[in-house]
């Protein structure tokens, strides 16, 4: 047992660091959007090969985590879960990204299929690969902060490359779940450290919103909550296993409602005005609440996992 | 980054829980664990304690010179958390272990070190902790008993509350006001059975016995009792909570507790419900955030990094309990009344696990203002 990082990961850590400071919010233009999605934080991302760092020698799904992590604590966003962690971890070839992750009816509206080149499909007892032409995806104005869209022809199953059967689909699941953790780790810490900078300054009967004590304490708990996910989703990634992967995951998605609920309430604009970055990473995180079944799911895989299926 | 035990560490799990399982008797669970100290409890801690020190497995992280084995702060962790899977049967012993004997070496004479870290080390004595009293808890600064100057020492006055293990113990570490200012406190080292001190039980929803008043009258005690500097016990009283700062791991009790109630909801029909089995599910992975939340505490007292990571542990774990306790009382009522003892015994010695040793909502104002730069609330 030794949590702290070794020299290879605390560099890697700064250098992702560094390239997100400065894309830390979007420009000015966008930020009145449901989400920015930044071509230049990716494409820095690219050019130091940070996205790749799964494949590289000595590195490993953890490293792949703390990229997913920081470059999630930006405002802006970049296709980065599947590209750095899942899609590595499933198969050697290299998918033309943004990549997809789907599972259940195809019809629903999926993240970035705006934008996507490739999709990962959970076919329930095979994991399919589907090429997508742009041509066939309608875009969806929605509340999440991701790009969303739907086909306009639903692809056939047929159409996918099968990749592999069921012991795969619970390596993408596993996979699946720790990215989910992973953004939402990020996603949640730059939400709350936002909030507590706004409630330090941000007065009400002549004094901050700061100095209640019913805010220190939601905000203490929205901290703790983040840290809880933080390491939980370190030590899926170390450790591979299923298991931890649903803990982090169920953890992340079981407080998300009220953490989101109580950075809306202190930030104040109503909660439905989106003149500051708060909604950016708050949409982001409910837009993952529900992926691969949601924290009930998660829990529900974990009581099979320990105490065996239901009879 | 490294999440794995080495196998040095299964090892010495491997050695504790060998020794655990073959040193308590077979009816532990019946008729001793019948919550934090109870009489039978307390009773056996002093032959368990004695048979620990025996095998090294008493003080291991102590320094050799104080009878331990220079042992990290991992193996003491490890110690802990087995423990803890049996209900500590430590039971008072574990304070001398990990605070006392400690704040003995930092701030003990030579006369004290000698009088006491052997005994400690050894497992044959019971400390109690005198520092609750009924206007001073969480606000321990407002304590009032008082220790005034007499020409050989001290003469005490004033009572505490919530001492556990009180009936049994042979010492009281006692907080007393020896000035005029507000941290005008010192500490004592008092033996229980001087002229003067008292102790009342009263009921509660532990165990009986468990809750305690001592009573100080007019209680003489030699200028040796004192533990470091008059009026500077804050210094003592931070250095001792420091070395409690990892915390009880009551994540590992309440997994264990888990599983013996989903094995009574199986028993009962009842555990092929969705609602229930998420239910149970939703609290692992509290558990388990609460248990790497703790592996990080840990981790930070080698390294010496100070962070408000304790208190988010001890957050995290209370909320862990507080929902395992939820779910015995929806989902396994009966239990609570007389029908399952182990279950009923988690319940009520959770039952005051958010505002001993430092409240709930203590730690989240801790957490807020050291940790998130919040301004301080009066």
């Amino acid at each position: 047992m030794n949590l702290e990082f070794t020299a290879d990961q605390r560099a890697l850590l700064e250098g992702v660091q560094a390239i997100v400071q400065d894309h830390l919010a979007p420009p000015a233009e966008s930020r009145r959007g449901r989400f920015h999605y930044s071509e230049s934080l990716e494409s820095d991302l690219l050019r130091n090969g940070f996205l790749d760092a799964i494949r590289t020698p000595g590195m490993g799904a953890l490293e792949a985590v703390l990229v997913i992590e920081e470059v999630s604590r930006s405002a802006s966003i970049v296709e980065v879960g599947a590209s750095a962690l899942v899609a590595p971890s499933l198969l050697s070839e290299v998918l033309q990204r943004p990549i997809v992750l789907a599972s259940g009816d195809l019809s629903k509206p999926q993240r970035y299929l705006p934008l996507a080149k490739s999709m990962i499909y959970d076919a329930g007892e095979s994991v399919l690969v589907f090429e997508v032409d742009p041509e066939n995806v309608k875009t969806i104005d929605s509340i999440y902060a991701y790009p969303i869209g739907r086909f306009r022809h639903v692809p056939t199953l047929s159409a996918g490359r099968k990749i592999g059967g069921p012991e795969l689909v619970r390596k993408l699941r596993l996979w699946w779940r720790v990215a989910i953790a992973a953004e939402c780790a990020g996603s949640m810490r730059s939400a709350v450290d936002f909030v507590v900078e706004y409630t330090k300054q941000r007065k009400l009967f002549k004094t901050t919103i700061a100095s209640f004590q019913a805010v220190q304490h939601r905000l203490a708990h929205a901290h703790r909550v983040a840290r809880g996910v933080r390491f939980l989703v370190l030590k899926a990634a170390w450790s591979c296993d299923p298991f931890d992967a649903d803990q982090a995951a169920c953890f992340a998605q079981q407080y998300i409602s009220p953490l989101v609920f109580d950075l809306h309430q202190f930030n104040g604009g109503m909660g439905v005005t989106n003149e500051n970055l708060l909604h950016f990473w708050t949409y982001r995180l409910r837009a993952l609440q529900p992926e691969v079944g949601g924290a009930n799911t998660a829990a529900l895989e974990t009581a099979d996992e320990l105490w065996g299926k239901a009879v | 980054m490294e999440f794995g035990w080495s196998t040095e560490q299964e090892v010495y799990r491997l050695r504790v829980r060998s020794f655990i399982e073959s040193t308590l008797p077979g009816d532990w669970w019946e008729n001793y664990a019948l919550g934090m100290g109870s009489d039978e409890q307390l009773a056996f801690s002093l032959i368990f304690c004695q048979a620990l020190a025996k095998d090294g497995l008493l003080v291991p992280q102590w320094p050799k010179e104080y009878g331990g084995l220079d042992g990290n702060p991992w193996q003491q962790f490890i110690l802990s958390e087995e423990m803890w899977s049996w209900n500590e049967p430590r039971g008072a012993q574990y304070m001398g272990v990990n605070w006392i004997g400690p704040a003995l070496m930092r701030f003990g004479s030579e006369d004290q070190k000698r009088e006491h870290l052997t005994r400690i080390a050894s497992g044959n004595v019971t400390w109690s902790q005198g520092f609750s009293e009924p206007q001073a808890g969480t606000d321990l600064a407002s304590l009032q008993t008082r220790a005034e100057r007499t020409n050989n020492g001290y003469k005490i006055n004033g009572m505490k509350i919530w001492t556990s293990y009180a009936r049994r113990a042979d010492w009281i570490f006692l907080l007393a006001r020896t000035g005029p200012e507000r941290k005008s406190i010192s500490c004592f080292l008092v033996p229980m059975d001087l002229p003067g001190v008292s102790i009342a039980s009263f009921p509660g929803l532990v165990e009986d016995g468990h809750l305690n008043e001592v009573y100080f009258d007019d209680v003489e005690v030699p200028e040796t009792a004192l533990l470091g500097e008059e009026s500077r016990g804050w210094d003592v009283i931070r250095y001792a909570l420091n070395q409690e700062r990892v915390g009880l791991p009551r994540y590992h009790w309440a997994r264990q507790t888990l599983d013996v109630a989903v094995q009574q909801l199986k028993d009962e029909g009842k555990f092929s419900d969705p609602v229930v089995r998420a239910a149970a599910g939703r609290i692992v992975a509290k558990c388990e955030a609460a248990r790497v939340l703790t592996y990080l505490v840990v981790q930070q007292r080698i390294t010496g990094e100070e962070t408000v990571d304790p208190n988010v542990q001890r957050v995290t774990a209370a909320d862990a309990c507080l929902d395992l306790m939820n779910f015995l009382i929806e989902y396994t009522p009966d239990c609570l009344a007389g029908g399952h003892r182990m279950l009923e015994n988690f319940y009520r010695a959770q039952i005051a696990s958010t505002i001993a040793a430092g409240t709930y909502e203590l730690q989240l104002d801790l957490i807020a203002q050291r940790g998130l730069g919040l301004p301080r609330v009066n």
